[in-house]
């Protein structure tokens, strides 16, 4: 096995596995997950927070809730969570949580959803390590090439905070951001050559978002025009009173949302988990720093949402806010990090109302945070296209991509059945299964490396 | 006038499409979900179009919460018929979700039922 592609020297080498400790973590967590999704105190997937409302309120089914869960999440499972975590050899909260928001929702006991959590994190403990070794016998290794995710995955990533700003303020203060940003870029690389050179670009970009939207939104309060978007009215805002019940539900759960947080916190300490699509390579490599830096800028981006769908559905995150995965990877010791956890979700808890409400004042800001996370998706899915193509070309040459540009497309073409940023990796692990099955009838050479 | 707000990851592009059909009677406006829950209550607004990634609870935001889930009905990823959108205005749902990669389809199939449902007297809501 040749290491191939920046990030690739760490991994390539193959994945040490995980220690019994890390895999007990694992297992012990994905059960607490599975328990705190059974009794809807929390769910990993933001899109499935707000049934939970129903559900909790008697209006809707376990069962119908839990296919909504299991219908939002299976792509993100099979097609971003997966992938993710065959290429850098670290787990994701896609893999992790989603099906254990599914598991657990959809258990009519606490002790099911505990045990069947629990299995799933075998599951994912032995799945991972056991598919990674398996992978790399096959003639053709589409594991070892699918590391070529890693560069332009870390190096578009710095680049979101850009396509937030010129989406929401317009052209020339994006492409002034996107200057400020690549000159930060260059200059980091010529004097602090060992750390990553996006991560100061990223938190100048974030800077300038977050600041051009406090200052639209602090702008706008002082005069009487308020805008479309939000009417000056003498009425009381309705979501007031539900956000009251649900900051009031979520305070109710504070010991378990405590477990989880010291949970999540000690998988990241383990640094054999990458809570972001980029921090999982950064992960890998060794590089936790840089993907602690990553990840809470990503936060910024899903924080507003975050704290909105807990309050209106009494639901929490399974991340919390995901602060925890920056804070986990920085701590040097897991008992340091079991105890940081818990008290960062209970701050967090306690401090939703005041969020919400902060938050129903600031229309900019939020808005500025769906940019984030719409830029995020943005420039994931031209890192995921560009590194899948060369994935496909280490691992089959032109017929590889062919066969995985082909099978993107055609998934394009047909109304994408699988999602956009799903298809890429999933076309990758199809190609490489089909590139091993043509190698067996002896109608494929690999390529030579 | 019937009012559509538009919201979630879309809304620009949704409301482009809106105002592109220019519709008679009906009026479009970017809004997000707190604001469009304070419109739709106060009945400033008829209707709302969310959209978010997976075409699902995202795309509603606060506004099952505010209006129920009887007001709000997501689409997903899928593509619905206008007789299909008609059935739910008449059932009383306000809130529409669907998924940002499906704007182009979705938005003018439910624009032409709110102006139908909207223009046809008797079917007014009160």
């Amino acid at each position: 096995m040749q290491p191939d592609g920046i990030a690739g020297a760490a991994v390539a080498g193959g994945h040490p596995g995980f220690t019994l400790a890390q895999r007990l973590t694992v297992i012990v967590l994905c059960a607490l997950a599975a328990w705190v999704a059974q009794r809807a105190a929390a769910v990993f997937h933001d899109g499935v927070r707000p049934f939970l409302l129903d559900f909790v309120q008697g209006r809707s089914t376990r069962r119908a809730t839990a296919t909504v869960s299991f219908g939002l999440s299976a792509g993100f499972v099979f097609g971003l969570g997966a992938p993710l975590a065959l290429s850098t050899g670290v787990l994701n909260p896609w893999l992790v949580f989603l099906p254990t928001d599914v598991l657990g929702l959809v258990s009519p006991r606490r002790w099911l959803a505990a045990a069947l959590g629990a299995a799933w994190g075998a599951v994912v403990v032995f799945g991972v390590g056991g598919a990674d070794s398996l992978v790399h016998k096959l003639p053709v290794d589409f594991v070892t090439a699918m590391q070529q995710m890693a560069t332009p995955i870390l190096h578009l990533f710095a680049l979101f905070p850009v396509l937030a700003v010129a989406r929401q303020f317009g052209r020339l203060s994006g492409a002034l951001c996107g200057v400020l940003e690549l000159a930060l870029t260059v200059m980091s690389l010529k004097l602090w050559p060992k750390i990553f050179p996006g991560s100061i670009a990223m938190a100048a970009g974030v800077l300038v978002l977050v600041g051009l939207a406090l200052h639209r939104d602090t702008g706008r309060r002082g005069t009487a025009d308020t805008g479309p978007g939000r009417p000056a009215g003498a009425e009381e805002d309705p979501t007031a009173g539900l956000f009251r019940a649900g900051a009031l539900r979520l305070r109710s759960h504070l010991p378990l949302l405590m477990l989880l947080g010291a949970g999540v916190c000690l998988l990241c300490q383990a640094h054999v988990f990458g809570g972001g699509e980029a921090s999982g390579f950064l992960i890998a490599k060794g590089d936790h720093g840089g993907a602690a830096q990553v990840d809470f800028y990503r936060a910024l981006g899903f924080i507003p949402l975050i704290a909105t769908t807990a309050l209106a559905s009494g639901a929490y995150g399974v991340a919390g806010f995901t602060l925890v995965y920056p804070v986990g990877y920085l701590l040097p010791g897991p008992w340091l990090a079991l105890a940081a956890g818990a008290l960062l979700f209970a701050a967090e808890v306690m401090l939703l109302s005041w969020a919400g409400r902060a938050l129903g004042g600031l229309p900019s800001v939020r808005d500025a945070s769906g940019q984030l996370r719409n830029a995020i998706t943005e420039t994931l899915h031209l890192a995921v296209l560009l590194g899948s193509l060369a994935a496909a070309n280490a691992m089959g040459g032109g017929p590889g991509i062919l066969i995985v540009g082909g099978l993107y497309l055609f998934n394009e073409a047909t109304g994408r059945p699988v999602t956009r940023v799903a298809a890429a990796p999933a076309a990758v692990v199809a190609g490489g299964v089909l590139l091993n099955v043509l190698y067996w009838m002896h109608l494929f050479t690999p390529v030579a490396r | 006038m019937t009012r559509i707000l538009t919201g979630g990851l879309g809304r620009t592009d949704v409301a482009r499409i809106v105002q592109q059909l220019g519709l008679d009677g009906i009026d479009v406006a970017e809004s997000d979900d707190m604001g469009a829950a304070v419109e739709l209550r106060s009945g400033r607004a008829d209707c709302y179009l969310g959209t978010c990634h997976t075409g699902a609870g995202a795309s509603l935001g606060v506004l099952v919460g505010v209006l129920g889930s009887d007001a709000c009905h997501t689409f997903g990823r899928a593509v619905p018929q206008e007789n299909q959108v008609a059935a739910l205005l008449a059932a009383g749902v306000k809130v529409f979700g669907f998924a940002v990669d499906r704007i182009e389809a979705v938005t003018p199939v439910i624009v032409r039922a709110v102006a139908g449902a909207h223009g046809a007297p008797g079917l007014r809501a009160p």
